[in-house]
This record gives C-alpha cells, sequence and structure tokens, in this order.
C-alpha cells in the first residue's frame, strides 16, 4: 500500500488509506490518532518538502495538513512549507517568502505544486505540542470528512540530462581519465 | 588511490596544513560538539582533551566544530573556545541560521578569534546581510557547500561552485573570494541515502582535480539517516566510525564527524588509513609524507 499511494518514500508512517489528515511533525515526538492518513517528520525546507508534496498530492484523499511541534532552527521547515503553499516558487525555484536557509523545489514541476496547493488545506500548528490540542484539530478535521479530490497525481521526480557517457578509460566520472594504478592522466571532455 | 594532474592547493590554517596530493598531509579531522540539547562545557571539555591527546598521538591534525544553535548560546561557547582550545589552534563554527551567523561573526571579531576561525559554511542560502558581515568580519578560512538542489551528482556540485547554478549571482567559489576569503574548503555535501548519497564521496577527486582545492564531506551523515542501521544498533557504531575512510581514500582531505565523543575511535582509523595511503602513494606517485605524518610517528 505504501508503495501504490507514497511513491516517493521517506521517513513516515502511513495509516488510514482514505483518511484526509497527513500530519508534519516538527521536532515533537507525538503519534497521531490512526485515523490520519499519513504522518512523519519533516527536517529540511528543500529535499523534505519536496517529499511531503509528492507523498500527499499521490493520495487525493489527504486533504488536510497539520504541521505541529517547533519549527527546526535555522532551517525553519515548517515555515517554509507554510510559504510554499501560500506563495509557490519564484522563477529561480525559491519559495516565495521563505524564512528557511536553502528553500529551492527543484524536482517538482509547478504543476505539482498548484496541484498541493489546491488538494491541501494547511492547519497551521507551529508551535503547538500538547497532544489533546492537536488530537481534536485532527479530529475536527476527519469529521469534515471532504471528498477525494480525484485521480492521484504522481509527480516525477525531474533528473537532470545525463551527459556522462562511460568508456572503458574512465573511472568515476567523465571529467577524469585514470589509469588502472590510479594515475590520472588527463581531464575528459 | 589517487594523483592529480591539477596543482593541489595546501593551506596552512592557523597551524594546520590541509590539502596537497594524497599521502602528502593527513587528513584533517573537524570533531562536531553541542549539536543536541543544552551545551555540556564540562563533558566537552573532557572530550577535548581526548580530541587533542589522540591527535598528538597519532600525527592527526583536529578542529572542533562548534554548532550554535540559538543566540543565547553564542557568548558562551565564544568563551569555552578562549578558554579551553589550546591558543593558535583553529575551531569551527557550524551555524545554520543566517542572523546567528552574523551576530557570531561579530562577537569573533571583537574578540579577535577571526585569524584562528573556519567558518562553516557557505551555501547557496547565503544572504545579502551575510556576505556584508563577511566582508567587515573576514574568518581566515571558510567551507563551501556544494549542494546543488537540482542536481547532486558532481556535475551538479560543481555547478553550484562555478556559476551557482543560476540560483545565485555567482558561483560560490567567487562569492566566498569575492568576500576576502581565499582558504576555501570545498564540502561535496552527503545527503541522506535515496538522495544520491554516493556523489559526494565520488565528487571528491572530481573536485579536487577541477579545482586543485581542499575537499572533503560530513559522510558520517549518511550513516545517521540510514534508518535501517536502527535495526544493528551493534553495527551502527562501527558503520559510523567507519564511513570516514572512504573521504581519504578517494583522494579527501578532511572529514567532519560527529560527535566528538568518537574521536577515540575516528582518529586511530584514519591515521591507519592515512599510513595505507601514502605507502602506496609514495612507492607509485613519489608523494613524500609530511614530517607529522603519522607514517612517520607510528611506523618506525
Amino acid at each position: 500500500m505504501t508503495d501504490e499511494y507514497y511513491p516517493w518514500g521517506g521517513e513516515f508512517t502511513a495509516c488510514a488509506v482514505s483518511g484526509c489528515v497527513a500530519v508534519v511533525l516538527l521536532n515533537i515526538q507525538y503519534s497521531p490518532p490512526e485515523s490520519v492518513a499519513i504522518y512523519g517528520p519533516l527536517k529540511t525546507e528543500n529535499i523534505g518538502i519536496e517529499k511531503i508534496i509528492a507523498n500527499t498530492i499521490s493520495n487525493p484523499w489527504i486533504r488536510f495538513l497539520v504541521l505541529c511541534g517547533d519549527d527546526i532552527r535555522g532551517h525553519r521547515s515548517g515555515s517554509s512549507l507554510i510559504a510554499l503553499h501560500k506563495n509557490g516558487i519564484d522563477h529561480n525555484h525559491r519559495i516565495i517568502q521563505a524564512p528557511g536557509a536553502i528553500p529551492y523545489i527543484e524536482n517538482l514541476k509547478e504543476e505539482a505544486i498548484q496541484r498541493f496547493q489546491a488538494q491541501l488545506t494547511v492547519i497551521d500548528l507551529i508551535g503547538e505540542k500538547q497532544k489533546e490540542k492537536i488530537d481534536d484539530i485532527i479530529a475536527e478535521c476527519v469529521r469534515k470528512a471532504p471528498p477525494s479530490f480525484g485521480e492521484p497525481y504522481i509527480a516525477i521526480r525531474l533528473k537532470p540530462q545525463a551527459t556522462v557517457t562511460l568508456t572503458d578509460n574512465r573511472a568515476l566520472h567523465s571529467r577524469i581519465l585514470i589509469d588502472y594504478l590510479g594515475k590520472i592522466r588527463k581531464r575528459g571532455t | 588511490m589517487f594523483s592529480f594532474t591539477k596543482e593541489q592547493k595546501v593551506f596552512d590554517i592557523s597551524g594546520i596544513s590541509i590539502g596537497g596530493q594524497p599521502g602528502m598531509y593527513p587528513t584533517v579531522l573537524f570533531g562536531g560538539l553541542f549539536f543536541k540539547g543544552e551545551p555540556d562545557f564540562h563533558d566537552a571539555k573532557q572530550h577535548l582533551q581526548i580530541f587533542y591527546e589522540r591527535s598528538k598521538q597519532t600525527g592527526i591534525p583536529v578542529v572542533p566544530d562548534f554548532f550554535i544553535r540559538k543566540i543565547e548560546y553564542i557568548e558562551p561557547i565564544l568563551s569555552f573556545i578562549e578558554k579551553v582550545i589550546p591558543k593558535k589552534q583553529p575551531f569551527s563554527i557550524d551555524i545554520i541560521e543566517p542572523s546567528l551567523k552574523i551576530q557570531t561573526l561579530e562577537k569573533l571579531a571583537r574578540r579577535e578569534l577571526l585569524p584562528r576561525t573556519i567558518y562553516n559554511s557557505i551555501h547557496i542560502g547565503i544572504t545579502k546581510e551575510e556576505n556584508e558581515a563577511l566582508k567587515t568580519y573576514t574568518p581566515e578560512a571558510a567551507i563551501i557547500v556544494a549542494f546543488n538542489p537540482k542536481d547532486k551528482s558532481p556535475d551538479g556540485k560543481i555547478e553550484v561552485l562555478e556559476n551557482g547554478a543560476h540560483l545565485l549571482e555567482a558561483g560560490l567559489l567567487k562569492t566566498a573570494r569575492d568576500v576576502g576569503i581565499e582558504k576555501l574548503l570545498i564540502d561535496t555535501a552527503a545527503l541522506a541515502p535515496g538522495e544520491n548519497s554516493g556523489a559526494a564521496i565520488a565528487a571528491l577527486p572530481v573536485i579536487k582535480e577541477e579545482y586543485g582545492l581542499p575537499t572533503g564531506c560530513a559522510i558520517h551523515n549518511v550513516v545517521e539517516k540510514s534508518r535501517w542501521l536502527n535495526d544493528f544498533p551493534f553495527a551502527k557504531k562501527t558503520v559510523d566510525v567507519a564511513s570516514n575512510n572512504t573521504i581519504p581514500l578517494f583522494g579527501g582531505d578532511y572529514a567532519l564527524f560527529g560527535p566528538v565523543e568518537n574521536a577515540e575511535l575516528v582518529i586511530p582509523l584514519i591515521a591507519w588509513q592515512d599510513i595505507l595511503i601514502s605507502e602506496y602513494t609514495e612507492n607509485y606517485f613519489g608523494i613524500s609524507p609530511a614530517a607529522s605524518h603519522p607514517r612517520r610517528k607510528l611506523l618506525k
């Protein structure tokens, strides 16, 4: 099930397949109720956010994204995720008005971000660490029981164009020509 | 084991030599402190004693890497550095938040510690304010993290050093040189498994051949992020320590490891690795190890 619904993998726990809530844990030891679809920690303001986007839009039943706990110092990953949902990215793929150190979304198409913005409602509980309060808000979301957003969106991980062609006299990298004893003879083209 | 065609720069950072052809100078080890919780200075002092003792025994140069998480930790950590780190020995400061970096630079300048400071780090998240602060309060050396969010391959890492991967106006090397830092240590940005973690190691010889600058990384972070290893707690420690070996083996000049408690294991391990490399590189490439090299110190 995990592979089918959350193709990008990552550090998360999958619960109710048609649950409508995904929970982002920021510096918090907390296990949400089994009624949520998925939960897991967020650490970085770039690759971590990309995984959350890909792994929520792939399950159209997920309509709420709850962020709780204390934001990650320096990275400000939680606040950067909220900024992404609100503002999107600029022409350099930087999350607009994100407070994190390196808030770039480079491996997702803009279409995937738009889908994320449309499919999910963000519930900002950054700073909240009390289990009961978070449980209550999740329960409220679950009670709303919104419909599925429609078809799953399977985000393609964008890859740089391959430029390396390996041949027998190359080791490690196309830029380095190396002999079998380890002597670098010259740089490749 | 490698020997590069590009001339390899060797920097003297407050008495420590870093860089050069493999086998010439010993691998420099940066040991991380204060990554979790409140800084425990008593504990840190004891660990640093062992850190410097093992360095002296083996010839492996060491640099304490101080992680500063909160504004209220800046002054106590700098006071600790003044008090505990041997005079003239270098240290590095590892800070994520730009505003904290700026405040720390100011305070380092006031305490006249900048000539011993390795700034960890400059990366594509550098802000205008941080850039200005670095011009005013210029540290002795800086670690340049070649993290490129859109291309995690060695080519992507070179792109970010060369032209900023179009995320910055200039490449990271020019950015750092423009603020007045000449002693640049390239960090190949080790990422989690699944994010081309091997590229951090493959990029070591590529970047050294391209720029001739001292190059290394924090490969132990990949071990920390290998969650499957949690099922093998006994092996995890061994893997964590051993991961550092891959850096000198692929031509790298320094490793950032953590926490500093692991020094007891990591330092002799790297000394062993450096001896192995030196035996080959001297025999085949004619690279004589420096007087301080573990091969000279430990093999009598």
